[in-house]
């Protein structure tokens, strides 16, 4: 068996889950995913602004903190905090823990393939992470792999799984899916939130075994639940057809069995089969700037309050590019202000960033010559540059992964 | 009697791309049945008018559905101008949603 922990399910989680994870009990292995789709567009236009940023720098925080920590215990640490950048990060990490064996993925860049797109970066397996960890790196940090990855690659290292074992890699590869969000497998945003206590959940851990069956389960007097509830709600989150396409294997959801024991909950039963010829690729491009405002519409006329001031904004800025919703959040005769109120949000899109700006201009000039009860939720901003993401599929054979040690 | 979807199911919502999808499970054999039988993609639209096209999955051995919401969220998280442009509440607003549910499912 190998227990593998997760301290992340984002860029932006928990700072002191490393802490909590490592000092909490005994692990092997401790992951954690920093990656969504709209990371990566963050990261880009860090990577624009310095060439040496672009990973995940609350990672490098955490390490400066629990490196030593970490080491000191035995556990290794394996993330795709790396982002965009595997190399820099791969680095810095080096260089807080000179003796410490480094790892890194790479090779997941498709931007020269891709050259219009400001990020371009292929869906990654865990076969670098596991030749990683085979050749002895204390630490491993990737670029873009699959979050389940992160759990897949060292318990495929840590067991000797072949390419070919396709329900051990789907069995992991489910474990993997329910650590990937952190604390939303332990009670986190749990819709029967009521019967547990949700007010700090623990990081969730997964005790994977040689057929790839794992026991999901949390540190002892940590908060939060794992349940057959709180895990199928995890298990459930961010999928499409019962066929979950990977880069190592397609694992079938629909014949996972789960069983509630005293320690957590027991993954077992999951079938695997082979993967697709083809690796999704996450593409962000931008697509221009962004501005808005909500206009507070309330009591009598709303429609009408909501027509005079489209009018308005429209003969100041032109009607292109501009969206506009009404939500009508309020009710007749109420009895506070805020219930007797509907939101009127714009928003607005363009390719031209002064176009973005002239929009704040005109919005606030309106404050006294428009509907009455004129206010806004919040004054507009100078605009900001949006993405746009879209996913596009490569061969496997044009892309080449890299295990690096440092 | 008519009453929220809640009160027997879950539900967990979020975002891949442009599409959003639901996950909604029961926790008995004979909810499952129930819930299988009523909660169709035609329903689904129904309680939530805002939804587009849809597939539902079913994955039984979870007594569970998942629902895709294909385009709902238009370009992505980054751009759309959707109310919840990640999806993360739908499953808690089909949650709220009242549905003849069975007394012996309470």
């Amino acid at each position: 068996m190998i227990r593998i922990g997760n301290a992340s399910g984002f860029y932006g989680d928990r700072l002191s889950a490393v802490r909590e994870q490592l000092e909490g009990g005994h692990l092997d292995v401790l992951t954690g995913d920093y990656l969504a789709e709209l990371t990566m567009l963050i990261l880009g236009r860090d990577r624009v602004k310095n060439a040496e940023l672009g990973y995940a720098k609350t990672f490098l925080r955490q390490m400066e903190d629990c490196l030593a920590l970490a080491l000191d215990r035995g556990v290794k640490v394996v993330t795709n905090a790396g982002g965009l950048n595997p190399e820099s990060l791969a680095r810095k990490l080096k260089n807080l823990a000179p003796d410490t064996m480094v790892g890194y993925v790479t090779g997941d860049d498709l931007k020269d393939r891709f050259p219009e797109a400001l990020t371009a970066n292929a869906y990654l397996g865990a076969w670098e992470i596991a030749d990683c960890l085979t050749q002895g790196a204390q630490v491993v940090v990737t670029g873009r792999v699959t979050d389940a990855s992160l759990v897949v690659g060292p318990a495929a290292a840590h067991f000797g799984w072949g390419r070919g074992d396709w329900d051990r890699l789907a069995g992991a590869t489910v474990a993997g899916h329910v650590l990937e969000c952190g604390t939303q497998a332990t009670g986190g945003n749990y819709s029967f939130f009521t019967e547990i206590d949700a007010t700090h959940p623990g990081f969730p851990i997964a005790e994977v075994r040689e057929d790839g069956s794992s026991l999901i389960t949390k540190h002892d007097g940590t908060g939060g639940a794992v349940t057959v509830d709180t895990v199928t709600a995890q298990l459930l989150y961010e999928i499409g057809a019962p066929q979950y396409l990977g880069p190592d294997v397609t694992t079938h959801f629909d014949t996972v069995r789960l069983q509630e024991t005293p320690r957590g909950v027991e993954i077992s039963g999951t079938r695997g089969s082979p993967p697709p010829d083809t690796l999704k690729v996450c593409l962000n491009t931008l697509g221009g700037f962004r501005n808005g405002t909500t206009f507070v519409l309330t009591g009598l006329d709303v429609e009408q309050k909501a027509e005079l001031v489209r009018e308005q904004l429209h003969r100041r800025i032109g009607e292109q590019d501009l969206t506009w919703t009404l939500a009508r959040t309020d009710r007749p005769d109420a009895a506070t202000e805020e219930q007797a109120s509907a939101l009127l949000h714009v928003v607005v899109k363009t390719a031209d960033p002064k176009r973005a700006k002239a929009f704040s201009r005109a919005a606030v000039e309106l404050a006294l010559g428009s509907y009455p009860g004129f206010h806004v939720t919040a004054p507009p901003s100078d605009g900001t540059p949006f993405g746009v993401y879209r996913a596009a599929y490569v061969h496997r054979g044009e892309v080449s992964p890299k295990a690096v040690i440092l | 009697m008519k009453r929220p979807l809640g009160t027997i199911a879950g539900a967990r919502s979020g975002d891949k791309g442009g599409d959003a999808n639901i996950g909604v499970w029961v926790r008995t054999e004979a909810q499952y049945a129930w819930l299988a039988e009523t909660l169709t993609a035609d329903r689904l639209k129904e309680l939530l008018p805002e939804a587009g096209a849809v597939t539902r999955y079913e994955l039984a051995n979870l007594k569970a559905l998942n629902f895709v919401l294909h385009g709902l969220l238009g370009e992505g998280v980054a751009s759309g101008t959707r109310f919840d442009p990640q999806a993360k509440a739908l499953g808690e607003w089909l949650r709220s949603r009242e549905v003849e549910i069975p007394e012996e499912l309470l």
